[in-house]
């Protein structure tokens, strides 16, 4: 064989042979392509909570309370007694029996007697609380008094206090979103009064807790459910 | 063409001489058996001297190919933008594998391949390492075939198996400074390089002079034109043949909300006016380390204006996760926001310490708080106040507001999502036609 035509075949057969290799994982891949699924097919996406707790009926009385009370509007306006009662539509004691699912999540702010001011343990348990929001959708700060004393002061004492906690909230986070977030209920002495057994969640205030004491408080917890 | 029939190689007769007649330095005369139609001529035995050496040229050559064409092969293979295991031994075709490693690292650095901006992945280095080998080994055989050689043709050889060389010391430099981590395969494409030259190297030192010295031009300019030839035609079929997909520019979704009421987001890089582009990271993931990188250097970083949204994927503050993923991403993203001016570098520290700090918040979350506050003491006094740890969630709730996908890295242009399979080898194509589409491209398709 003339060496010329040697050359060239060896030149073919050393250039061929990769060209081939490389024109057919060429066309594998892209038909692998065409069938390939989407890489985020199966990734879950970013929502908000919907812990356990959140059963339908629960669900629903607290759509019905955050309408209600302005929650929902971004109004943050509140509801006072009389409102909660029709609203919720729940003896005292059922009302209560809807947060029972939070009490890791809830936290029970104190006062003084007939006092609306936070002191330096209620403020840092309001601040932590508001912090650990989580996926949480709702905040809400049921404030109550207790049954000493004229039942319109104590409305107006409840109102007090739940803006309190509202106020140092606005004062301390100047959170944007803060306003469509917060709901407010005030209670007074007339309606939901909280039972000893609450004096056993996380309080403001250490030592001594008595059916009066756990009733001067503002109750706020995030609310992990989409309502 | 024939032969030409001038052969350097015959014995020059010895002079007379008293003393005691010298021992023959060269091998036996072989005949002239080739049928190149010539007059048959005799000649002296260095081209079988030459043979073994021109063998191991080849067979350095055949190695290297080997290695080549299994790197080649894998970064193919990743062309359909899905994850595969790659070949990662020192021997050719062995240690498949899926997880990390230094093969991985290195075909999904931006050194693997060239004209990224212009090919999805670009042109791979491993298919130019397999045109080469395959014309090294081409002339190795051709050369062995050949019934004689001098230094010209040996001088070219060496000059062929040098190119191979010196790209492999120069990937090796890549490999240990901007890499960080060796390649099993490419190790093996290292020593088939120095293997080759070594066999052109004695083969060249045994040669004869060449006897027509001014010939060496022509032959030299068509073995190159016929090298180049080599790389030209298996890059021609590669940017023929390799697969497209218009998905890449239209992008995965769109953000619904890319503003910033919260202030969470940070300077990540880029220039004021460029083209917005948001990054959704987490400071402790191991995937996000390599996206920084590649963005850094994908050369595009002028063009962009890029911030970073966090999204922990830690369960300690990150309610979408159940298990904590990088154990400690909680409390690095509070400093980056403690400290936005400087966010960008705490986390490109975090990004570089992730195992160290990993392993600190494994063992107690406080030591990891005290590290970060010992390495940036800016921010002492706001970690883990209540207000940071409501950013870091308002930061999360960004990204529930705008449906995100719960993983790390994550990059929009304008307000265009990067399909998760462009964030590798892609992404400076994606990139690249994204911002040539403008921002708001996506709406128009």
């Amino acid at each position: 064989m003339p060496a010329s035509t040697r050359h060239l075949l060896l030149a073919l057969a050393f250039l061929v042979v990769p060209a081939i290799l490389v024109a057919v994982w060429l066309r594998g891949a892209a038909s692998s392509l065409n069938i390939a699924p989407e890489a985020a097919a199966d990734v879950a996406i970013a929502s908000a909570s919907e812990e356990g707790y959140c059963s339908q009926s629960l669900k629903q009385i607290l759509r019905r309370v955050a309408s209600a009370c302005g929650l929902v509007q971004g109004q943050a306006r509140g509801c006072k007694p009389a409102d909660a009662r029709s609203v919720v539509a729940l003896a005292g004691k059922d009302f209560n029996a809807i947060f029972e699912p939070l009490a890791d999540r809830a936290r029970i702010i104190q006062f003084d007697v007939d006092a609306t001011a936070l002191d330096d343990g209620a403020r840092r348990l309001v601040e932590q609380t508001w912090s650990d929001q989580r996926g949480a959708s709702f905040f809400f700060v049921v404030a109550r008094a207790s049954t000493d004393g004229d039942p319109e002061y104590n409305r107006d004492l409840s109102d007090r206090r739940a803006h309190a906690v509202l106020e140092h909230l606005e004062q301390t986070f100047k959170d944007p979103d803060l306003r469509k977030e917060v709901g407010l209920m005030w209670l007074g002495a007339d309606f939901a009064q909280l039972p000893e057994e609450f004096c056993t969640w996380q309080r403001s205030r250490e030592g001594e807790c008595t059916v009066k004491d756990i009733n001067r408080s503002a109750f706020v917890a995030w609310i992990d459910c989409a309502i | 063409m024939p032969e030409p029939i001038i052969d350097s190689e015959l014995p020059v007769p010895p002079e007379p001489s008293t003393g005691p007649a010298p021992q023959p330095t060269q091998q036996p005369l072989l005949e002239d058996d080739d049928d190149d139609g010539a007059p048959p001529v005799r000649f002296g035995g260095g081209i079988s001297e030459l043979r073994p050496w021109l063998l191991v040229v080849a067979g350095g050559a055949l190695l290297g190919l080997l290695f080549a064409a299994f790197s080649t092969s894998d970064f193919v293979k990743h062309l359909d933008r899905q994850i595969h295991s790659i070949h990662c031994s020192v021997v050719p075709g062995a240690g498949l594998e899926i997880g990390e490693s230094g093969c991985r690292a290195a075909l999904m650095s931006p050194y693997s391949s060239l004209f990224r901006q212009s090919l999805w992945g670009g042109i791979p280095i491993a298919l130019l390492a397999l045109a080469v080998f395959a014309y090294l080994m081409f002339c190795a055989i051709e050369f062995a075939l050949r019934p004689k050689l001098s230094k010209t043709d040996t001088r070219y050889l060496v000059a062929a198996a040098l190119l191979p060389v010196v790209t492999s010391v120069f990937y090796g430099i890549v490999s240990i400074v901007a890499v960080g981590e060796f390649c099993d395969n490419c190790v093996g494409i290292y020593f088939s390089s120095a293997l080759a030259l070594f066999g052109a190297v004695v083969a060249h030192v045994k040669a004869r002079r060449a006897d027509q010295p001014g010939l060496w031009h022509n032959a030299y300019a068509l073995w190159f034109g016929e090298g180049v030839a080599y790389v030209a035609v298996l890059t021609f079929i590669y940017f023929l043949l390799a697969p497209l997909n218009d998905k890449s520019v239209r992008g995965c979704g769109t953000l619904v909300r890319s503003d910033d009421p919260n202030q969470v987001m940070f300077a990540l890089g880029g220039v004021a006016r460029g083209a917005p582009a948001i990054t959704v990271i987490d400071p402790l993931c191991s995937a996000c380390t390599g996206f920084e990188a590649r963005i850094r250097s994908s050369g595009l970083l002028d063009r962009i204006n890029m911030r970073g949204v966090l999204m922990p994927l830690d369960s300690t503050c990150n309610w979408m996760v159940k298990e904590s993923l990088h154990p400690g991403a909680c409390a690095v993203s509070e400093a980056i926001l403690c400290d936005r001016d400087r966010g960008a570098e705490i986390m490109d520290y975090a990004l570089a310490h992730r195992n160290e700090l990993i392993d600190l918040a494994k063992s107690d979350e406080k030591k990891l708080r005290q590290r970060l506050v010992e390495q940036f003491p800016a921010i002492k006094g706001c970690l883990g106040t209540p207000g940071i740890k409501n950013k870091v969630n308002k930061s999360l709730r960004w990204t529930v507001a705008n449906a995100l996908p719960v993983l790390t890295p994550q990059l929009f242009i304008g307000d265009r999502r990067l399909c998760d399979e462009d964030t590798d080898l892609g992404l400076e194509y994606t990139m690249a036609a994204m911002l040539a589409a403008g921002p708001g491209a996506a709406g128009r398709r």
